[in-house]
Parts: C-alpha cells; sequence; structure tokens
C-alpha cells in the first residue's frame, strides 16, 4: 500500500487491516435505483475506495429528485440518472472506478450480474421483477440488499444463501489452555519455586503462571478441578491466600479476578463442533468445488481428531509482570501457535488431495490460513433465506408481540409489511399512497398477504403513519439508512465482521430498532 | 414540504400543529453545529436538505489527508484549510438559499452571548473536553432561562450514539461522563522499568524520553517529530525484545486515534438531524433520549433515558460523595479524583471555604500550595465542602470527603 493511502485510509484499516481494504477494492457493487438512500450507500462506499460501482437506473432526473440528494444540483435536471449519479459520486474518491446502466431492468442480460459482489435495490422496483432478481441473485450466490425508506421510517433485507466470517471481532475469550498446559507450557510452570522468590519477584510472576500452578496442587487434594460454585469459591479464596500482600501484589489482583480462566474448560465451541459435522463437508459431498472457507473446516476436523483442540491463537493478553517473565511466556505461546499453524497447514493440504487439487498452496490461501488459525474459535456461519415473508412473521406482527419495545400503539413489522404493501400500492396505482387512501391501503395489505383486514391498533396506527408521511424523500432516514446499509455491504465486501441475518426495521418517530430472521 | 403537510398519528401536540408554521421554524430558526469533522459534514449536508436555512458551524481544526476516507466535503487540494471554511461553502455551492457562517475558533473562544442567538446546537466531536465546556455553558445560560437544545452525537468504528439534552430539564452530558471510555494509562512503574506490550514502548519514548531530550512540545502533525517518536519507541522495543512497534500504532498510541468511517458518522449524524428537524417542527415526538447504536455484530440498537443525576457537578445540586482512605495523603486523593470515571479532570485544583488546597495553576499558587501534597488529607479537611476546579472546564465540583 502507497504512504498516500495507508495515511488517506488510517481511519478505517484500524477495523479491518490491509486484508478488509483489499478485500474492499477487489469489490464491485451494483445499485439499483439512483434515489437519495442509495446515493448515500455509495457514498459511504466510495470513500473508504470500494474497488467499482454501477449504477442501474433508465430514469431522467426530475427536479422530485434533487429534494433530498446531495449528488444532484439544478443543472443535472432532465439528464439520465445514473450517468448524472455516477459522475458526480466518482469525484469523491479517484480510487473507485464508477459505471452507469441506462437500460431498464428487464433488458439487462443475465450475465451482467456476475460482475457484482454485492447488489442493492433502493425503494421502488416492481415486486413482481424483485421476486425475478432475488431467485436469479440467489441461485448465483450473489448477496442482495434490498433498502427501503417511506418517511420516518426504514427497513433493510438481506438476501443471501450463506455468510461465512473467520474475522469475527467478536472474541474477547484468551484461549490460554490453564487446564490442558502442553509439555513446554507445564515445564515452564513447574520452573517457578513461588515459596523460594524474593517479594519483589514473588510480585512479578504473571498469573498465568499462579493460575496453573494454583489449579495443578487444588486438583491434585481435591481430585480434579473445582466445578460447584463453592468449590469456585473456596479456589479464589485458595489463589487469594497464596498473594504476600494482597493490596499491593498486583499479579495476585489479576490472577484472582482472572481466576474463571482456570477452571475454564479448554474445549471445541459448539458453534464450531457443529460446523464440523456439516453435511457440506461429508466425504461424499467434499468436491473440488467446494469453497475453501469449507475445506478449511473440513481440515479443522482432521486436526482436532489428531491433536483433541483448535489450533492455539497464540496471543497473549497483557499482565502485572516484569519483561522477562512475561515475554518468555508470550513466546511460548507464539512457538506453540506457530507449529499449530504448520500442522493446520498439513491438513488442509490432505483434504485438498482428497479432492484432488494438487497445484499446492497460493500465498493469499496461507495468508487467509493464518488469519482462520488466529480465529477459528469465533468463526461465523449462517445460512440465510430467499423469502421476504413467512407465515408466522405476518401472525407476529397481527399479534403486536414483536418484542419489547412493542406495545398498543408501535409495532416495528407493521413498519415491514407497510412498507412492502406501499411499493405493491405504487404498482397497483402508479403513485405513493396518500392520506385520502387509507382504506384502500389496508384493504391491499390483506389482499397482498391474504389476511384478514382486521388488525391490531398498533398497525393500523403505522399505516396511517406511513400514508401520511409517505416521502422516500426524507433525507435524514435516507441518511441513515444509508449508513446502516452500507456498514452492512462493508463489512460483506471485507469478509469482516457478523453481518445482519437478514431483517432490520427502523423506527425513526422513536428511534428504537429491531431484528428478524425469517 | 411533503413530510410537513399532514399530521401524523403519533403527532403530540396535533391540536395545535401548524404545518405553515412548521416549514417557517426550520427556514428561520438559526442553528450552531459544533465540529466541521466526520460527523459536521454529514451534519450541514442533513439540515441543509431538510430546509434548515440559517446556519453556523464552528470548528478550529485544519483539514488532514487522514480526514479524506469520510470527510466528504473536503478534498486533496483542501489539505491545510480551515474546515469550517471549506464545509460551508461546499454545502452553499450544492444547495439553494442555505446560508452557512463558518467560525474558524475554539468553541471557548466564543462570549456566552454568541450562544445564545441559536434555537438548537448540534454537537459532533471527538473531544469530550469540549463537550463537557458547552454542556456546561449551555447549563449555565439555562440558569437565565435561556433554554437551548444540545443534541450530541459521537462514534467509534462500527458503534455510535445519539442523545438529546434539554439543559438543567432531563440529564446533561456531565451527568453521564461515566459513560465515556478514559483513556488508557498504564503505570508508570510499567512504563519505566517492566514494559511488555508494544504501547509501553511508545508511552516511554512519548512521556518520558520526549520531554527529556526536546525542549519544544510534541506535535503529531510533524513528520520529524513522528518519526523520531517511532524510531525512538523502535529502539526501546528492541532492547526488551518487544514486537510488533509500527509507525501506525506509534501515530494511534500518541494521538489516541479513535477508528472511523463514513457509513457510522452517516448514521449518527442523520439521527442527530432527525431528532433536530423534530424539535424545530414538532411533527413526531422526540427520542427520549439516549440511543446507542452498534454495527460491530450484526446491527443493534438500544433507546432509554438517562437519570438525571443529583450530584452532578453542572446540573445538580447536592454535594458529591468521595470516599477516601485515612492514611492517604493530598496527593493521594487528587489521584482518586483524576481516575474516578464520573469527574475525570485533569489538572484538578482544590480549596475550602478556609484555605487553598492545592492550586495546578498558575505557578505562584501551584508553588504556594505544593507543600499541602504530602500532608495528611485528614489533617487539612474535615466534613466541610471540598470545591475541585480544571483550568480546562467551566465547572466547579462540590465534594464532600468520607473517610473510610
Ligand atoms: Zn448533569
Amino acid at each position: 500500500m502507497t504512504i498516500d493511502k495507508s495515511n488517506k485510509y488510517d481511519r478505517q484499516l484500524r477495523l479491518w487491516a490491509s486484508t478488509g481494504q483489499s478485500n474492499l477494492e477487489l469489490s464491485h457493487i451494483c445499485l439499483i435505483n439512483g434515489t437519495t438512500t442509495g446515493s448515500e450507500i455509495l457514498k459511504n462506499l466510495i470513500l473508504p475506495g470500494i474497488g467499482n460501482f454501477t449504477i442501474i437506473d433508465d430514469k431522467e432526473i426530475t427536479t422530485n429528485d434533487l429534494a433530498g440528494n446531495f449528488f444532484l444540483t439544478n443543472d443535472n435536471i432532465g439528464q439520465l440518472r445514473a450517468s448524472a449519479l455516477c459522475e458526480s459520486l466518482m469525484e469523491l474518491n479517484e480510487d473507485s472506478k464508477g459505471h452507469a446502466i441506462t437500460d431498464s431492468l428487464d433488458e439487462i442480460d443475465d450475465s451482467v450480474w456476475d460482475r457484482f459482489n454485492v447488489v442493492v435495490v433502493s425503494d421502488y422496483i416492481d415486486p413482481e421483477f424483485l421476486d425475478t432478481l432475488k431467485t436469479k441473485l440467489f441461485k448465483k450466490e450473489i448477496p442482495l440488499f434490498i433498502v427501503n425508506t417511506v418517511g420516518f421510517y426504514g427497513t433493510i433485507n438481506l438476501i443471501i444463501n450463506e455468510i461465512t466470517v473467520i474475522e469475527t471481532h467478536t472474541s474477547q475469550l484468551f484461549d490460554l489452555r490453564i487446564d490442558q498446559p502442553w509439555q513446554e507450557l507445564s515445564e515452564l510452570s513447574d520452573s517457578y519455586q513461588l515459596d523460594s522468590l524474593d517479594d519483589s519477584d514473588h510480585a512479578h510472576v504473571p498469573y498465568v503462571i499462579i493460575l496453573m500452578q494454583a489449579l495443578r496442587s487444588w486438583s491434585d487434594s481435591h481430585n480434579g478441578p473445582p466445578t460447584t460454585m463453592t468449590e469456585k469459591r473456596q479456589f479464589k479464596k485458595f489463589v487469594q491466600d497464596q498473594s504476600r500482600n494482597f493490596t499491593f501484589e498486583t499479579n495476585f489482583n489479576e490472577a484472582v479476578s482472572s481466576v474463571f480462566r482456570a477452571y475454564q474448560k479448554t474445549q471445541v465451541p459448539s458453534m464450531v463442533k457443529s460446523l464440523m459435522n456439516n453435511d457440506k463437508i461429508s466425504d461424499k459431498n467434499l468436491n473440488n468445488e467446494t469453497p475453501f472457507f469449507w475445506i478449511l473446516i473440513r481440515a479443522l476436523k482432521s486436526f482436532v481428531e489428531l491433536y483433541g483442540n483448535l489450533p492455539l491463537p497464540g496471543t497473549l493478553p497483557d499482565m502485572a509482570s516484569d519483561t522477562n517473565n512475561y515475554i518468555t511466556l508470550q513466546n511460548l505461546y507464539r512457538d506453540k501457535a506457530a507449529k499449530d499453524k504448520e500442522l493446520f497447514i498439513e491438513e488442509v493440504k490432505r483434504v485438498l488431495t482428497i479432492i484432488g487439487r494438487l497445484d499446492g498452496l497460493t500465498a493469499l490461501e496461507i495468508e487467509l490460513i493464518n488469519i482462520f488459525c488466529k480465529n477459528s474459535h469465533s468463526i461465523h456461519v449462517t445460512s440465510g433465506s430467499s423469502q421476504m415473508t413467512s407465515k408466522s412473521l405476518l401472525e407476529q406482527m397481527l399479534s403486536n408481540k414483536s418484542n419489547d419495545y412493542d406495545n398498543e400503539e408501535y409495532n416495528h413489522l407493521a413498519i415491514y409489511f407497510g412498507i412492502m404493501t406501499f411499493n405493491h400500492f405504487i404498482k397497483q396505482n402508479n403513485h405513493v399512497p396518500e392520506e385520502s387512501d387509507y382504506d384502500n391501503f389496508i384493504k391491499l395489505f390483506s389482499e397482498v398477504f391474504e389476511c384478514h383486514p382486521d388488525l391490531p391498533l398498533s398497525a393500523l396506527k403505522t399505516f396511517k403513519e406511513i400514508v401520511c408521511h409517505s416521502s422516500s424523500h426524507y433525507h435524514n432516514i435516507s441518511s441513515l439508512m444509508g449508513g446502516i446499509a452500507s456498514q452492512e455491504v462493508l463489512k460483506i465486501a471485507t469478509s469482516q465482521y457478523v453481518p445482519l441475518d437478514n431483517l432490520y426495521v427502523f423506527d425513526g418517530i422513536r428511534s428504537q430498532s429491531d431484528k428478524y430472521k425469517i | 414540504m411533503e413530510l410537513l403537510g399532514k399530521i401524523g398519528p403519533y403527532n403530540e401536540v396535533a391540536d395545535e400543529y401548524d404545518a405553515a408554521a412548521s416549514v417557517e421554524a426550520l427556514s428561520e430558526s438559526k442553528v450552531l453545529v459544533i465540529g466541521a469533522g466526520g460527523l459536521g459534514c454529514e451534519i450541514l449536508k442533513n439540515l441543509s436538505l431538510t430546509g434548515f436555512k440559517k446556519i453556523h458551524v464552528i470548528d478550529m481544526d485544519t483539514i488532514d489527508i487522514s480526514n479524506l476516507n469520510r470527510q466528504f466535503l473536503f478534498r486533496l487540494k483542501d489539505v491545510g484549510k480551515s474546515k469550517a471554511e471549506v464545509a460551508a461553502k461546499f454545502v452553499e455551492s450544492r444547495t439553494q438559499g442555505v446560508e452557512i457562517v463558518p467560525q474558524f475558533c475554539k468553541i471557548q473562544d466564543k462570549p456566552l452571548d454568541y450562544y445564545k442567538q441559536f434555537v438548537c446546537i448540534i454537537c459532533g466531536l471527538d473531544s469530550v473536553e469540549a463537550r463537557r465546556w458547552i454542556n456546561a455553558t449551555l447549563v449555565t445560560l439555562a440558569g437565565e432561562d435561556i433554554i437551548i437544545p444540545l443534541i450530541d452525537g459521537g462514534t467509534e468504528g462500527f458503534k455510535g450514539q445519539s442523545r438529546v439534552i434539554f439543559p438543567s430539564i432531563n440529564s446533561c452530558y456531565e451527568c453521564t461522563l461515566d459513560l465515556v471510555t478514559p483513556k488508557i494509562t498504564y503505570p508508570v512503574c510499567t512504563i519505566a522499568t517492566t514494559p511488555r506490550l508494544p504501547e509501553h514502548c511508545i508511552e516511554w519514548a512519548n512521556e518520558i524520553e520526549w520531554p527529556r531530550i526536546h525542549s519544544t512540545k510534541f506535535d503529531a502533525d510533524n513528520p520529524d517529530h513522528v518519526e523520531w517518536m517511532y524510531q525512538t519507541s523502535l529502539a526501546r522495543a528492541e532492547s526488551f525484545n518487544i514486537t510488533g512497534v509500527t509507525k501506525s500504532l506509534t501515530l494511534g498510541v500518541v494521538k489516541n486515534i479513535i477508528p472511523a468511517i463514513a457509513s457510522t458518522n452517516a448514521i449518527i449524524a442523520a439521527s442527530c438531524c432527525n431528532e433536530a428537524f423534530k424539535l424545530i417542527t414538532n411533527c413526531n415526538p422526540m427520542l427520549d433520549d439516549y440511543m446507542m447504536y452498534s454495527g460491530d455484530e450484526s446491527i443493534f440498537t438500544y433507546t432509554y433515558k438517562n437519570i438525571k443525576k443529583s450530584d452532578c457537578p453542572v446540573c445538580g445540586n447536592d454535594l458529591k460523595v468521595v470516599k477516601a482512605e485515612k492514611w492517604w495523603n493530598l496527593k493521594e486523593f487528587i489521584e482518586e479524583i483524576k481516575h474516578q470515571k464520573d469527574i475525570q479532570m485533569t489538572n484538578p485544583s482544590l480549596s475550602t471555604k478556609f484555605q487553598k488546597l492545592y492550586f495546578s495553576s498558575p505557578e505562584s499558587l501551584r508553588l504556594a500550595t505544593e507543600k499541602n501534597l504530602q500532608m495528611k488529607l485528614s489533617d487539612l479537611v474535615g466534613d466541610e465542602e471540598v470545591i475541585v476546579t480544571d483550568p480546562k472546564l467551566p465547572i466547579s465540583l462540590r465534594v464532600r470527603i468520607v473517610f473510610n
């Protein structure tokens, strides 16, 4: 990376590092409809340097478009929205390349979609076409965001087959193996004779060693580590009692406050265990089409079978200690992590041989393995859905019990169903609903979702709010939803952090929100 | 304005609501934006696209290259210019009939009267100190029956928060100071004798070596200074076999850099401006009074009302009780005050109605009171009120000491 780039992107590199940045720079996002919200989404992706963006829009710019869009001016009236916006947005960052497609959606060739890593639909497109597009992209495994804003309300759907994230940045846990030290760690621990140390040295023994010794002597006299609440309490006191002066020995204070790390069993988290049993990596399903992520999971399975644990991440938290004690301990963890990684690579190679890939690992794959070994305890996988609604979601809305925030006045899911009805209304009537359309709006809702029009008060009020404030140009909500949607796109594009799964609803009246899985 | 013409079902003042009056209020209300950085750029854009016509913006900073990944009103050619001035000009050029008055200075430089002209203040700052200053200033104005709502936003990485403060009416910024994560500090003995992390080595270079070697103040924007800091930290780390000192980490530690992206600024700025819009137009109820947003793991928001503290040094009336050990000297007590999450003062001065206990400035008073630092606290103070002030904050904290 050039100095200019590392300066320019400094504040975001601290979130996703150069690996995330290069993923972002290789990404191509497609926006359908050059709306205000859509422009805001693109702005937030172009600034951090997304590689390419394409706007698909066949409409001409009207005064209506100018109302809330910062990237269009009076001079643009009459021009094609896709081209004018593309030009205006490109100005934000020379590292991002923009493209405009001014054909109507149904004229677009199927192969065009293959260019994109992410597709975003902003506001209205024909609900029937949306259905076709959804199915098409789902089949192609291209993530699709559907972002809608009406008045003070906004919703986001993420339609995606499967999300796999290695770097989730979620785990605050350290894998220290206090209960299962490997040989070198055990030997290091044994080399400390706490009783014979002078007071200064005694106050500089890292708490990992203190806990390891305490756990061993406790286990010897109690037939195993502390398990019950009472035993855990006693163990804590046992640790504290070994301090010579608890007020001043910071290391013993830390040992006591981290005492859970001693009796916490080192094991494979259940989430990871279930991944290792996924049918995708069974002998009959594993083949040369299997994505690299799942090859790593298969290799992880063999690794755990052979060595009993996940590869050691090798990170040691800071702890009271002198420099030497700490660095020696840290090197032990790092060496073990490096060894585990080599052993893990052997397993990956074995899996590749099984599926007939004999060309060796690329540098990029090695880098990925590196990251994988550091994060294997906190990897994240969810399978998505191509559906936008379900019977139970509708029932939840009608029963008005979707969450703690809702009451007889407010109903988050009614916002979502209201916005879908809003788009159906446009298709049926060629204009957005107004206050006078309230009764028709309710009727349309019950037709589209095949249910009785007898709605709870909270849903009626929500629908009323939608028809009263039916503008999609209220800039604050466009900007807010654009911000949220772009965060989610960034997570997909960088392959880091856990994205939405899979429906999000924002209520700008109360500034509250909720999410649902369809 | 499409949004204001109709009265929605959640409008709380439906009987008095007047659409024309709301439209006029938007164009006539003078609002102040504090900060023209990541949040400020967004706030200016949002206000001017939602009907606000009279805007002031104040920022003391100039544009740096590392701003360009999110501060979309600035281009490479603007580096070095005033943020407030460039931002104001840019937004004016993109919108119609909006007047934006830039102020290229510190908020502390403006007199109290300056702030009285605004109907609402929106704050998008990354400085806790400046926020405390404007908060305290507005609570002071509330004492003169001038209530100027403060809408405050802040972000860090994928997270952020927005809140609405009606000075003296609901909880103020100072009431919830303990929500602010204090800057990470390391014990001096760790830095000086037992470093373990690269950060310890950088702090050694920054806090111990720089003042020992140089007579000038360290300037994080001076490349030569930064290079010296990096090389010195690196040499220190190597001598202790510590790995991981990089230039980026060095800058991160000495400048206390907080990660930032455009997306999060957009979310929080829009939330703040949505509240400002509702405040001025009355078209829908407002946030009551705090929303936190987190995109770290899926999407999560949490909305709640903070509690107004009766012992808040800014908006409360009660004394704040601080516990002290019997054996402490004054210096140890001052350290305690500096580090308490809900006080956080860097250079406190203390006095009682009988005497000046310790004054951090001016120098003559510091010398005169310095001898008290080593004296036993319980010999200096009984149960009388202690006033604690800090030269950087317009706050006087009233404390009662309770000995353990
Ligand atoms: Zn207060």
